[in-house]
């Protein structure tokens, strides 16, 4: 933080202004939500001037009663554990794979192959995948948690392959060839430099497959419909049903999910910044 | 090297560990000797109803345990389940195109010798009939709860404005101008959801449709351009008493605006009730029966399975499951069903039936109804949107023709399927 | 020599289990869908082989034919939208400005909030609030629903779509940034490089692989949309707005097409992959120049 201040210099007003004025394309959309997740079903109306005034009374029944509606807690832990494992094992496998095939990718044709094949997979869309892997993870066994994340680490797989191998282009083959000299295997280089170096990238990668399993309906509602277990996007599914939905609810409870992955967010964007790579590469 | 091998697998080792330890825990099958019944029902706006019902039987047998599950999105859920072969013993669907399907797959058991049939309403048995693709021998599903659509009204405007209930196409539409003259919004839609263009003509189609329009021209014996033309015409009329631009407010939006008195009626379903409540707890709703013709006979109600039980072909335990059903009809239990869902019963008897149906209740008691035209129309089609196109463009003849071309591509199979059944018994596929 | 070895051995031996384990979840199930296309499978019970009626079906189908348009108009314009905001995001959220934290914090709330949220709040400002203003200042196009009208909801669904991506891509763009070592500008500076010069001869050469990143990216979650359509319009009005993800989701899965859908899938999938091979080769000649 130190060393940003130095560096930063005179602040650049103009952007800071823009920027702050850019807010209200967040802000109001996000008021909205927040009176509606306040208001009771009966202060709903149609015109303009009801839906932007305050509700009657600021209670937090709406969040009590969401909380309650979705087993919040219960829900909360088994989305954390998901997507936590999930981000856990993309970082680790996914930085590998993307060392060794965008390493090679650019002088041997099986690594361009692998490069191309698995980045391809992320236009299967899910529709023509879904039936079929239901029943493979039935039949393996693993149609519950465990199948979620692994899955999850397949889908996220070529996103993250593209953006490791991509970012590796900016990092220079001498930093490796140093520690090369010295000996060590290309495993361990790997772990001692390659991995920290690619810091600002991890947190790009742990912030965009968490965004991804955080929200996601569909993969943990065929895989582990029966098990008795919910995530919360299942969980907030009560909400609608075939001829009503509950929104206000509804909004509460969307809130509530959305602190979590905010704050993970603010935790992982300091590391983005950190610039890692200016440091090393001189 | 070594050292550097084992560490790869290692780390393939340490995620498939981590995972094992996530699969643990499978289901521990009862030990106590009991037998299990399985049910899933698809109205999770139903659990409460299911919960209390769940309760009461166990606490009443002792020989089965039954769990009753109310997923959300459950045809999902139990698609998927079929394909993981793990099938529930009595599923709980509505009485729609899926149920045609699930039947056509094979995957339904025969309870004609249920003897709890013989209490339900002739009416709602003619139409899971007429849902079989092709006619079967046996019946398949004991129609539970219903649900009927044509016109909510506001009965409070009514009464204010000394309106009188319509019983003609005539007199409905001399009534909306009366509305409209008197600077009133007659009819409200939400056609932003395509969903809800189905609820007038649906209701409609009762009065000026064959009941069985589909499976007649799947025989061959007739088209849409036939038999939905007035139809199609007529719906076309209700759009000038409505609010500008309709298809940019949704289904949540009319219920909203009905609700808080921006219109006097709106074509919409029994269904619609706790929604419109919601917003508007005190509001005094009724109904009544979409009058689309002239005749002086009246007209027909547009009613349709919302809840009906089947048993599964792999059901073991055809016995415990049948002391389910049993269970479920009887009276009391029934009445716990319709006082939380608004619903109309399938089942001889008497019911206390919830009061905005009241203008809809000689009609239920007589047995004068029609199934919802949607529910023999393959989802895939998407006709709710076409008829939402429609609506937006106005193209009568253009429109039908392709409605009946459409109609032959989404069900070439099927119409091969019962021609090769005619072919072979020498009549009708479905009668 | 001996080195060279155990470096091409531990590559192959992180890659093939990588490649065992992406076959294993994601070709093998798409085989399985492949084969699916030749029949009319409904996603359950018994099924028939129908050969390669499917795909004769698929080229003579004027509501396919119309999703592949209106999805590669969509995904043209959103890409183009979102990668030049989030760009110039992303150079504002990097330049030296106060509250920084704060303000990356807000503009990433957009890609959390969920699609039932950001349906009802769009629809509600498209509805109600977009055509009050319209009639109020006499701007005709805004004086009714942008989506309820068939000629211009697909933009609106662009609009809030690149609302909620520009987050994601603006957070690759920034970390892109982050590997533009400061003497570039130093030297830059020097030589009297300031605002557009600067950036289009030394900060874009540099981020061009996250360019990249972001078209592909982009390409996909828009070639791809589903919930963005699902929330705002469900393929209306009068089925203008239906993507491909659309069609084949909801008559793959909720319609007993499962068969025709996968053949659909099928040659959605040979579409992108083409497309995007073409975007990567053209791509990495580019960077190769630079």
């Amino acid at each position: 933080m130190k060393k940003n201040t130095k560096q930063m210099g005179k602040t650049n007003w103009p952007v800071t202004i823009l920027l702050i004025m850019g807010c209200v394309t967040i802000f109001f959309p996000l008021y909205m939500a927040v009176i509606i997740a306040f208001k009771k079903p009966s202060e709903m109306t149609n015109d303009i001037a009801g839906a932007l005034s305050f509700p009657s009374s600021w209670s937090f029944d709406n969040f009590t009663e969401a909380m309650r509606v979705t087993d919040f807690w219960n829900s909360l832990g088994n989305s954390l554990l998901i997507t936590a494992l999930t981000v856990v094992i993309a970082i680790l496998l996914h930085s590998l794979a993307g060392y060794a095939i965008g390493r090679n990718m650019g002088k041997s044709k099986f690594y361009k192959f692998a490069y191309l094949y698995i980045v391809s997979g992320m236009f299967v869309p899910f529709a023509i995948l879904m039936m079929p892997l239901v029943k493979q993870t039935s039949q393996m066994g693993i149609g519950n948690r465990a199948g979620v994340i692994i899955l999850y680490v397949v889908f996220y797989m070529p996103m993250n392959l593209l953006l490791y191998s991509g970012y590796l282009k900016n990092i220079p083959l001498a930093l490796e060839e140093a520690a090369k000299v010295d000996g060590a295997s290309t495993w361990k280089t790997y772990w001692s430099i390659i991995f920290p170096v690619m810091k600002p990238m991890h947190a790009t990668v742990a912030v965009l497959t968490a965004l991804g399993t955080w929200n996601d309906v569909m993969t943990p509602l065929v895989i582990m419909s029966g098990t008795g277990k919910n995530t919360l996007p299942l969980a907030q599914l009560n909400f609608q049903t075939q001829f009503g939905t509950n929104y206000n609810l509804a909004f509460a409870s969307y809130l509530l999910a959305l602190i979590p992955i905010l704050l993970f967010y603010l935790v992982c964007q300091k590391q983005i910044l950190n610039g890692v790579v200016n440091g090393a590469v001189k | 090297m070594k050292k550097r091998k084992l560490s790869v697998i290692g780390i393939f080792a340490g995620l498939l560990s981590a995972g094992m330890i996530l699969t643990g825990c499978g289901d521990s099958s009862s030990d106590n000797g009991k037998i299990r019944i399985e049910m899933v029902q698809y109205k999770p706006e139903a659990v409460k109803a299911f919960e209390k019902m769940e309760e009461k039987f166990n606490a009443s047998h002792d020989d089965i345990e039954l769990t009753i599950e109310s997923p959300n999105e459950a045809m999902t859920i139990l698609k998927t389940r079929f394909i993981k072969e793990d099938q529930p013993d009595i599923i709980g669907i509505g009485g729609d195109v899926n149920y045609s399907n699930f039947l056509d797959a094979d995957m339904l058991t025969d309870i004609s010798d249920f003897e709890g049939l013989a209490d339900i309403k002739q009416a709602y048995l003619d139409i899971d009939k007429n849902l079989e693709f092709i006619s079967r021998n046996g019946v398949y599903a004991v129609p539970y709860a219903a649900n009927a659509a044509g016109i909510l009204y506001n009965k409070d405007m009514f009464e204010e404005n000394g309106w009188e209930i319509p019983t003609t196409w005539e007199e409905f539409l001399t009534l909306l101008d009366t509305i409209q003259a008197s600077g009133q919004q007659p009819l409200y839609f939400g056609f932003k959801d395509t969903w809800t263009c189905l609820a007038p003509w649906n209701a409609m189609a009762c009065d000026l449709a064959p009941a069985d329009v589909c499976q007649q021209v799947n025989r061959g014996e007739t088209t849409f351009s036939e038999e939905y033309r007035e139809l199609a015409e007529k719906i076309l009329q209700l759009l000038p008493y409505a609010q500008d631009d309709p298809y940019a407010y949704s289904y949540n939006d009319a219920c909203t605006a009905f609700a808080r008195g921006e219109s006097a009626m709106y074509c919409i379903g029994s269904y619609a009730v706790p929604q419109i409540k919601s917003v508007n707890p005190e509001m005094n709703i009724d109904s009544f029966v979409f009058p689309a013709n002239d005749s002086a006979d009246g007209q027909i109600l547009n009613s349709g399975i919302d809840l009906q039980f089947c048993i599964m072909e792999d059901c073991k335990e055809k016995e415990a499951a049948y002391e389910v059903l049993r269970f479920m009809l009887e009276d009391e239990n029934i009445q716990i069903y319709l006082d939380e869902q608004n619903a109309v019963p399938c089942k001889e008897g008497e019911f206390q039936l919830p009061s905005m149906l009241d203008g809809m209740k000689e009609y239920i008691d007589a047995g004068k109804m029609t199934d919802y035209q949607d529910h023999y129309y393959p989802t895939e089609m998407a006709v709710d949107a076409m008829i939402q196109t429609y609506l937006m463009k106005g193209d009568t003849d253009a429109w039908l023709k392709k409605f009946d071309r459409d109609w032959t591509r989404y069900n070439r199979d099927l119409i091969r399927k019962i021609q090769d059944y005619q072919k072979e018994n020498g009549e009708g596929g479905n009668k | 020599m001996m080195k060279k070895n155990e470096r091409k051995r531990t590559f192959l031996l992180i890659t093939i289990p990588i490649l065992v384990l992406f076959f294993t979840f994601n070709t093998l199930p798409l085989i399985k869908g492949f084969i699916y296309s030749f029949t009319n499978f409904k996603g359950y019970g018994s099924y028939d082989w129908v050969g390669f009626r499917n795909y004769i079906d698929l080229f003579q189908d004027a509501r396919v034919g119309h999703s592949y348009l209106f999805t590669f108009k969509f995904a043209l314009v959103a890409t183009i939208v979102v990668n030049l905001f989030s760009l110039i995001l992303a150079l504002g959220l990097n330049s030296r400005i106060r509250a920084k934290s704060a303000l990356r914090g807000i503009y990433f709330i957009p890609n959390v909030l969920g699609g039932l949220v950001v349906g009802y709040i769009f629809s509600f400002i498209f509805t109600y609030i977009l055509p009050t203003i319209g009639k109020s200042l006499g701007i005709d196009f805004l004086s009714s629903s942008m989506l309820a009208d068939t000629k211009t909801a697909w933009f609106a669904i662009v609009i809030v779509a690149a609302w909620q991506a520009i987050a994601m891509n603006t957070i690759i763009y920034i970390s892109g940034l982050q590997t533009v070592p400061e003497d570039v500008y130093e030297a830059g500076s020097i030589d009297g490089a300031t605002g557009w010069t600067k950036f289009k001869n030394l900060t874009f050469p540099l981020i061009i692989p996250f360019f990249t990143i972001n078209m592909v990216l982009c390409m996909k979650n828009f070639l791809m949309a589903f919930d963005q359509i699902m929330a705002l319009t469900k393929g209306g009005p009068a089925q203008s707005t239906e993507s491909i993800s659309f069609l084949i989701y909801k008559n793959g899965m909720d319609g007993g097409q499962f068969g025709f859908q996968s053949a659909n899938a099928v040659i959605f999938f040979v579409v992108i992959v083409a497309i995007s091979i073409f975007q990567l080769t053209f791509m990495n000649k580019k960077e190769e120049q630079l």
